[in-house]
Formats: C-alpha cells, structure tokens, sequence
C-alpha cells in the first residue's frame, strides 16, 4: 500500500511526475529548487541518506536532483521569487 | 465614514436603492432643494433633504413596490397623489410630502392597516413597530371600522424556525419578506397567497422549516411589524447597543451589529444584525452568521487553563500561570533535549491577524525554528502556489462587487450558495439580470439549476481530471483563434511555449472527453462561451485545491484567464472562494513555514533582517515543516511538542489514523481552543480561547478585505489569545508584549509593505480596506494587475495533465468526494453546539441511484464506507445529484469522521491534501443499530462533555 512508502519518497516521486516532463536538465533544476524552498532540512537529510544507503525506489531526476542540494545551504540566488502556500 | 463606538441601533432607511450617477436633477422638496442622480426616487431624494416619508412597503435594500400608498405625495404639474416610492426625480421637480391632502389619505390607508392589526402594542416584541410610529405619524387617533369584523387576527404563528417566528395576526402584506426572500437572498421562499383580503404571506404553503426557507434572516430584517421576528428577541426584549463586528464563519466576512444588553461581564447578545455598510456583505446574511452565535456561550464551552500528564489521565483545571509555566518548561524541555526542531504550532484560519502573527512570531523568536503551519495547508494552499506563480501575488485578484460586472460566470469546484452564501445570493442576482454560468462540478449543485437561475452548462467533471478539463477549455480557445492576442502579447511571458503546447492534440475536448467524463461538444460551447465574455470571471473553491494537482490547476485558471484577457478590470479575475473567516490572513500574516509575513521566504537575508532587527533574534534561514511532515516527523520520533491554535486536526486532517498516530507520538500538546475537540484527547495542556464576541482584531476575507473585529463583551476566560501567546513566548525566555491588538497591526504595517497603510484607525475611518494598502494605493486595491501584474507579466505555464494515484479498482470502485453544507461549518465545532443541527444533524452519504441498487442500499440504510486505509459507517441518501461512480459526503460530525478513510495523497507542491479523491467501496451494514450505537459509545461525546472540578489547592 502506498501508506508504506516514506513520506519524502512520495513527497518526491510526485515532484518527479509533475515536473518530469520538463527536459532532463531543467526537470532537476526544478526538482532540487522547489526541495530546497520547501522541504525541511530533515526532509532533505533524509531524501540524501536514502541515496547513500542505494535507496534502488527512488526515481533518478529524484536522485538527480538531490545531487544539485548542498548539505545545510538554500542557495538564495535560486529563490526567484517566493511562492505562496 | 467614520464608525463611532456606540454607533445608532437603528440604520437611516432611504426607502429605496441608489442610483448611481452624477448628482444633476435639481428637485425641491417641502422647500428644500436638494441634488439628485436622475432616477432617484423621490422617496430617497426626500430622505436625502432630511423628510421622511411615510412607507410601509419600502425598504432601501429592495427595489420600489409602491403597494403601501402611504408614500403618496404631490408633484407639481403632475395629477394625482403618486407614489414617491416608484416616481423618479426629474430636474426641476417640485415636491409636496405633507399636503393636507396626502395627509388625509395616509390617515384613510393606515386606519386600513389597523383595522386587521393587533392593537396591543405593548405586547409588541418588536419595539420599534413601523406601524406604531406610522401611526403617530399620521396623526391616527382611533379606528372608525371596529374590530369586530372579519379579520386575520386568530391565525396560529409559525414557530417551526429554531430561530424566528412568524405571527401572521401582526402582517400586513407589504410583501418586503417575499422580496427580500427572491430580491436579496434569491430562494424565493416566499410568496403571497390568494387576493385582496385573502392575501397571506406563505412559505410555499408550509411552515417555514419544511420549506425551501435557508433561515437567512432576510426576510425577518424587513419586516416592519413584529410579524417575523427573532425568538432571541422574544424572549430577551430589545438590544439596548450595539457593536459592529465581523463574522467568525467562512470567507465571505460579512459585517454584523451585534445588538447586545448590558455590558462588561453581563453583557449579552440579543441578536446579531447584518450591517448594511459591510463591504463584503451590504446589508445581508446566512443562517450561521445571522443565527448560530450561541456556540459562544454554550455549556461545553471550555473556560480554564487544563493539564493533565498523559492523554490517558483525567483533566485537572490550574490556574493560567500554572498552565503557561507548564506549556513554556515543556517546549524548553524538549528543545533542550530533542533539538531545536522538535517543536512547532499550527496557527489558527479563524483566530484574528494579531493573534495568528503573534503564534507564528513566538515559533520563530521563542521557539527558534520555523515550524508554524495553518490550516490553509488543506484548503487553499494551492491558490496561493499558483496564483503566485502566473501574478505575484498569493490571492484573489477582484473584490465581490466585481460580479455585477461579469457576463459569463466559470465556477469550478465550489458550491456558493452552501459554502459562501451571501456571495452566493450576488451570484444569483447577476444571473437573473442575464449573465450566464458554466459551472464545473462532478455535482448538480444549485447553482446549475434554481428557482430563476439556470447555468448555460453543466460540466460534471470527473474527481482527479481538473486539469485536463481545463488544458481542453484552453486548448478550444487557442485553436479557434478566440484567445486574446494583443493582451497575451502584451501583458505575458512565455507565450510561444505556452500556445505551442496547448494546442497539442492530445488537449482536444475529443482527446479528453474519456478522461473528464465531460461530452466534447458541451466543453467546446463553454470555452467559446468563456472566451465570447466579454467579462468572464472565474470563481473556484476547494474542489480545484484539494487534489494532487492542485496547484496545476490553478495555473490552469490562471491560463484561461490570461489567455481571454479576463484580469485587470472589474468583472473578471480569477476568485478563490476562501473556506475560513481569515484564512487569508493567515497566509497573508507568515503562517507558513517557508515565508515571513507577506510571503516573502525564509531564505531572503534583507527580508529577515527586518525581524531580526525588531525581534532582537537571530532567524532561521531554512524553511520549516508544513503540518503533514509535523506528522510524519512525530510519527519518525524528531518532532515532539505541538502547540494547536483553533485548529482541529484530529478531525479535519485526512487519514486520521496516521493524524492520530502522529499527536499520540508527541510528549507535548497544546491544544488553545474554545472546546475540548477531537485533537484534545491527545493533548497534555488545553488553553482556553476566546471566541469572535470576546475578540479585538482584524480578519481578513476571500477579496483581502481587512475587517475589523470589535469586541462584544470581555474575554470570558480571563485573557484574550493574543495576551496567553505572548506570555508563553516570554516565559520561554522571549519576552513579547503589546499594549493592545491595535499595537500589533502597526507592527504588522511597519514590516509589511503590502499592509503598510493599515492601521486600527484607518479601517474605523474607512469601514474596511482591501490590501495592498501602500502610497499608491492608500484606501486600499480593490482589482489587482491594472495594467502590469504584481510580478511584472503573466506568466502562462503548461499545465501537463497527471492523473492521481488514487484510482477506483476493482476492491474499491467508487470514488469519494466531499464538501460542506449550508448549516454546518467546517468540523462543526461551532455550528453543532447551534439549533443549525436542526437541518443537518448528521453527515450522511449522497450515493447514485445505480450504485445503491448495485449493493441493495436504500436512504436511511447505515452503509459502511471504505477506503485503503480506514472505514466508518454513515447513513446512506440515494441521489441523482452525483454521477454514477462518485459518493458524496461532508465532515462536520467527529461521529462519522469521513477523514477516517480520506488518505495521504495531497497535492505535488504544497501537500495539500486530496480530499476530492478517494477509492473507496460501500456496503450495507447489516446489524444497523446495534452497530451504530457500539460506534457512539466508543467514541467521547463533544456535548456535554462535564466540565473538570478545580482540584483542592489548586486555583
């Protein structure tokens, strides 16, 4: 059952599907900004230590797209504007 | 306009409505010259020259009737008496009110009156009778004709109504309920039966609460004898004052005079009266905010602090410095030991401005994190996501008034006439005057089909499927050429990208008509439709919010709208209808955790300067967690301590059993509320709150409206909301105080630009204002994006269609959706402890005739309703107003709990939750009451819950 799965793999499986049909490379970029406005850092640490450990559920822009997040940084050039909600 | 603290119980009646227009027709009356629009009535014009005009049938909230012939009057160079009700001003017109003539024959029409009318006027509940002053006025001494005639004084009054009676013995037939009734509140309820002496008001010819009747109370506000009038005021007399407040139910915000005796601690409501200067509401009302304010002083009201160790212990009542003590060492307990992430609040959508900023100010400054979430997270998140995106700005884009202005009306998701009433009623009178509606729902809700109102199209669109029914609305638009050229070119980005995908074929009404269920020929008329306007505006409730593409398809709308050039002006815009009181306002006040007041991130190192700087701490750039990810770190052991403003998750937050899970994890809750809810049985500190009687502040409704909050009577739990915050902060080492509510609006004014010219004394000035209230704009911005958007240009998206997750399958085939009803108010806290139960004493389940068949159900048969991750038991009503394959039912019963088997699912960007979509079977219950009644007594009763003793040696 889907309750199964961890929250940030189906917090993330559906930013994946939303976003996916973007181009690979703007896909990712999305991806890893809208993680970084939004989700918490324990989120995030989490996201990562499932990589780390070869989480093999986890979708590849997913992974791609945790790449692009440095540990314990929001990079404010990439927070445009803010978005409500 | 200036509201003075006391203001006049009575209203000044002009008799008739406004013209509006340039005040050119120069008229006299009596000698008095006086400035009109042409076609102002003479009525009005009088009034406006300081005469009154006798009138019985006239009211300035309805159009003229002229049946009374007591507003007769002279006119030179006019024969005859007329009506002045009814007679327009012309330029030069000279008046005469008070011949001997015209006198004589008000005389001769009110000893008519009188003579089929009780003349006790001493047993008048009313008080202030039309007729008794009328009478007066007129100079009536007595009755020539007797009273022994036939007469209609032994007829029963109607007491069917919880909350007005009707005495037929005291009505006239001035016919200003049936009008208010069709005119105002567009039910037309009422009508006059039979001719001539016959003549009787009817409820459709049956009581009142049998009838199609929505106890607005509009008619009971015209009236000018006692002949509906509130129970409230038969059993307690007069008001002796009054009060202008704002309502505390849903987002219309309509303004109020709570007409009160006494005052400090014995004061009480005698009724509450809408305010015909409120600028959401005019002068009209719905059966909650007209009626179900008893809740305020019901006997489960919870008025002192309670802490008990475990949520297995029973309540002990403390003092509040007890319980503040209590809350502060255990926030700072577990901070110390589990991180300074393991705590956080969720501020409430109906506690005022002030007290929302002070909660999600005490979790930034005292807490130290940014773990404060609202309950927009699971209702209008997505509005605020996409609206931000395509505009800048996190909300609607018009005021209510602007419907007067629409041709074409899209409502998609929404059912006004339950969920916003009043705006509802706007909504109606628009159509009656000819604008048309598509209205976009799996559900035949009123709007498709009511007395006078018919939607040109219905589209039952299938749960899940918005965003493809909207990509085909565009899709038409684009390929037929009707899209606005020169606006899109203009006035938005991304163009070329943006038409290139939605006129791909697979957006086609034919590509998606097996998707959305909607007939491909039925969206082609709608988006011509749409696209013709020339003013179409769209009006959206959670129906597009609540599903896992809900943010899409509010960039979805706000395509449609860009695409046909529909913003900018008045009767346009994209409208989210918001659910709760000030739900925009706590958005609008940094309730979420990845945004400082007016939406402006964390992240931003010159927007946290400005707090730092005034708050005297150091903030937190990262943002925090939103209340689903509070449940999944509680249930994860990183989140421990949870403080609840006016919220009830434990019964409005869907899968309840992870909710349940989640608070039963956490070693701290601090549930600040009016009742002991259904998120209190988890709780280890309850703080009593303050309802909207009781409250100093601001709400802020769907159209930015920032209206006051004037309290009735004092706190009756010894501390306003505001105050006990403020004292936990300061007992957790942050010291926070204000001298009043008006001190935190201008500490709200000073670090946020849109709110920068609001104050306290400005909104008495003004009545109300809609924010942005800056420089450029210093009564307030009323229609937002003339001429450039917040963000510049519009930004058009493309919206891919992704269907959910959640599918019907074989083992559950039906889909559940679910939504609100007129009388009840969201977990009906509030409207359950009300006689509005009356009309919906419990949450029941709309099922298809087909599908009932299918499974032998019949209404009134106790079904059990299933989904992947729970199951509860409702009573079943069989109805065509679903399609086959959809359920419907509300969540206003903590009994039923519908949010039993709603699931995690929510939407990609906010996490709001999909509520709309649920997979779910439904079955007969065989062993019906036994069942039932094993249920309820499992379950704590939310009435009459006994009140704890105090404890020896504790105060």
């Amino acid at each position: 059952m889907s309750t199964d799965v961890p929250a940030v793999v189906r917090m993330g499986h559906d930013l994946v599907r939303n976003l996916g049909h973007l181009p690979a490379e703007q896909a990712t970029m999305e991806i890893a900004t809208h993680i970084r406005k939004f989700w918490e850092p324990r989120m995030r640490h989490e996201l990562l230590a499932r990589i780390r450990w070869g989480d093999t559920t986890l979708h590849p822009l997913l992974v791609a797209a945790a790449g692009d997040l440095v540990d314990g940084e929001v990079d404010r050039a990439e927070i445009r504007e803010p978005s409500g909600g | 306009m200036t509201i003075i603290d006391e203001p006049a119980l009575e209203t000044p009646d002009h008799g008739t409505p406004p013209v509006w227009g340039e005040p050119s027709a120069h008229v006299t009356i009596d000698g008095i010259a006086v400035m009109v629009p042409p076609g102002t009535s003479v009525m009005r014009a009088a009034k406006i020259a300081g005469i009154d005009v006798p009138k019985l049938c006239a009211t300035d909230s309805l159009k003229a009737f002229g049946s009374c012939r007591l507003c007769l009057v002279e006119v030179e160079g006019m024969r005859g008496t007329p009506a002045s009700c009814t007679t327009p001003c012309t330029d030069g017109m000279v008046v005469s009110t008070r011949t001997e003539q015209v006198q004589q024959l008000r005389r001769g029409v009110m000893e008519l009156y009188l003579s089929d009318h009780p003349t006790d006027c001493a047993g008048c509940e009313r008080g202030n009778c039309e007729m008794q002053g009328l009478a007066h006025d007129v100079g009536l001494a007595e009755v020539r004709y007797g009273f022994g005639g036939a007469s209609h004084l032994d007829e029963a009054v109607d007491q069917s109504n919880p909350y007005f009676a009707y005495d037929p013995k005291a009505c006239i037939v001035c016919s200003r309920c049936v009008r208010a009734c069709s005119e105002t509140q567009g039910t037309f309820a009422l009508t006059v039966q039979g001719r001539g002496f016959d003549s009787r008001i009817t409820a459709g010819g049956t009581d009142f609460l049998s009838s199609e009747c929505v106890s607005c109370g509009a008619c009971v506000q015209a009236c000018p004898t006692d002949a509906l009038t509130e129970k409230s005021v038969i059993q307690l007399g007069m008001p002796s004052r009054t009060v202008i407040t704002t309502c505390a139910y849903c987002g219309v915000g309509c303004s109020f005079k709570a007409e009160v005796q006494g005052s400090g601690d014995a004061t009480r409501v005698v009724r509450m009266v809408p305010w015909k200067d409120g600028g959401a509401n005019e002068g009209h009302s719905c059966v909650k905010g007209r009626f179900a304010y008893g809740y305020a002083s019901h006997r489960d009201r919870q008025l002192s602090p309670m802490v008990r160790d475990s949520i297995d212990d029973e309540w002990q009542v403390v003092s509040w410095e007890e319980a503040i003590t209590r809350v502060a060492e255990g926030f700072l307990a577990l901070r110390e030991k589990h991180g300074v992430g393991s705590i956080g609040g969720i501020s409430s959508s109906r506690c005022t401005n002030e007290e929302v900023y002070v909660v999600q100010k005490m979790v930034r400054a005292a807490f130290g994190n940014n773990n404060i979430d609202t309950c927009a997270r699971v209702c209008h998140s997505p509005t605020g996501y996409g609206l931000n995106h395509a505009f800048g700005t996190s909300a609607g884009t018009q005021d209510f008034a602007s419907v007067e202005q629409a041709d074409v009306m899209l409502v998609i998701g929404a059912n006004p006439t339950d969920a916003h009433p009043v705006f509802a009623s706007r909504m109606k009178k628009r159509l009656r005057a000819g604008a048309k509606a598509i209205v976009a729902d799996p559900r035949r809700i009123d709007l498709v089909r009511s007395p006078h109102v018919e939607a040109a199209l219905h589209l039952p669109v299938r749960p899940g499927t918005n965003v493809a029914f909207v990509n085909a609305m565009c899709h038409v638009i684009v390929t037929e050429g009707l899209w606005n050229e020169p606006f899109v070119r203009e006035r938005c980005e991304n163009a070329d990208d943006y038409l290139a995908f939605i006129a791909r074929p697979e957006h086609s009404p034919e590509a998606t008509q097996d998707v959305t269920g909607i007939p491909a020929s039925d969206l082609r008329s709608a988006a011509r439709l749409f696209a013709a306007g020339p003013n179409s505006a769209i009006y959206y409730g959670l129906g597009v919010t609540e599903h896992s593409q809900g943010s899409t398809m509010v960039m979805g709308m706000a395509n449609l709208a860009l695409l046909t050039g529909n913003l900018g002006r008045e009767g346009v815009g994209v409208n989210p209808l918001r659910g709760q009181n000030n739900v925009q306002g706590s958005c609008d006040m940094g309730s979420f955790p990845h945004e400082l007041p007016g939406y402006r991130h964390v992240s931003r190192p010159e927007v946290r300067e400005i707090y730092e700087s005034l708050w005297g701490v150091t903030l937190q750039a990262e943002p925090g967690l939103r209340i689903p990810n509070m449940f999944d770190s509680a249930i994860g052991g990183s989140f421990k301590g949870l403080y609840v403003q006016g919220e009830d998750i434990a019964q409005s937050d869907p899968n309840t059993t992870h909710v349940e899970a989640a608070l039963r994890a956490m070693e701290l809750v601090v549930v600040h509320d009016l009742f002991l809810n259904e998120t209190a049985r988890f709780a280890h500190v309850f703080l009593p709150g303050a309802s909207f009687l009781e409250k100093d502040g601001t709400f802020t409704n769907a159209e930015r409206r920032i209206n006051r909050v004037r309290p009735v009577m004092p706190s009756r739990v010894g501390k306003d909301e505001w105050q006990v915050v403020c004292e936990i902060a300061t007992a957790m080492g942050y010291p926070m105080s204000y001298a009043a509510p008006s001190q935190i609006m201008d500490e709200i004014a000073a670090t946020t630009p849109t709110f920068a010219g609001v104050s306290f004394t400005r909104l008495d000035a003004e009545g109300s204002m809609q924010w942005p209230v800056t420089q450029a704009a210093p009564h307030g911005t009323p229609t937002m994006h003339v001429g450039s958007f917040v963000r510049g240009l519009g930004q058009l998206t493309p919206t891919v269609y992704v269907p959910t997750t959640e599918r019907a399958n074989r083992r559950f085939p039906l889909v559940l959706t679910t939504g609100r009803i007129l009388s009840q108010y969201n977990v009906g806290a509030q409207t359950r402890r009300t006689p509005n139960s009356t009309w919906h004493p419990e949450d029941v389940l709309e099922i298809h005739p087909s599908d009932a068949e299918l499974r032998g159900v019949a209404s009134g048969d106790v079904v059990e309703l299933s989904s992947r991750v729970g199951t509860t038991r409702l009573t079943a009503l069989v109805s065509d107003r679903m399609p086959a394959g959809v359920v419907y039912t509300t969540f206003h019963h903590p009994v039923t709990g519908a949010n039993v088997v709603t699931t995690e699912n929510s939407d990609w960007a906010t996490n709001c939750p999909e509520y709309k979509v649920t997979a779910v079977q439904v079955q007969v219950v065989t062993q019906t009451a036994r069942a039932q009644a094993g249920a309820e007594a499992d379950r704590p009763s939310d009435a009459g819950a006994p009140v704890p003793q105090p404890v020896a040696g504790r105060s």
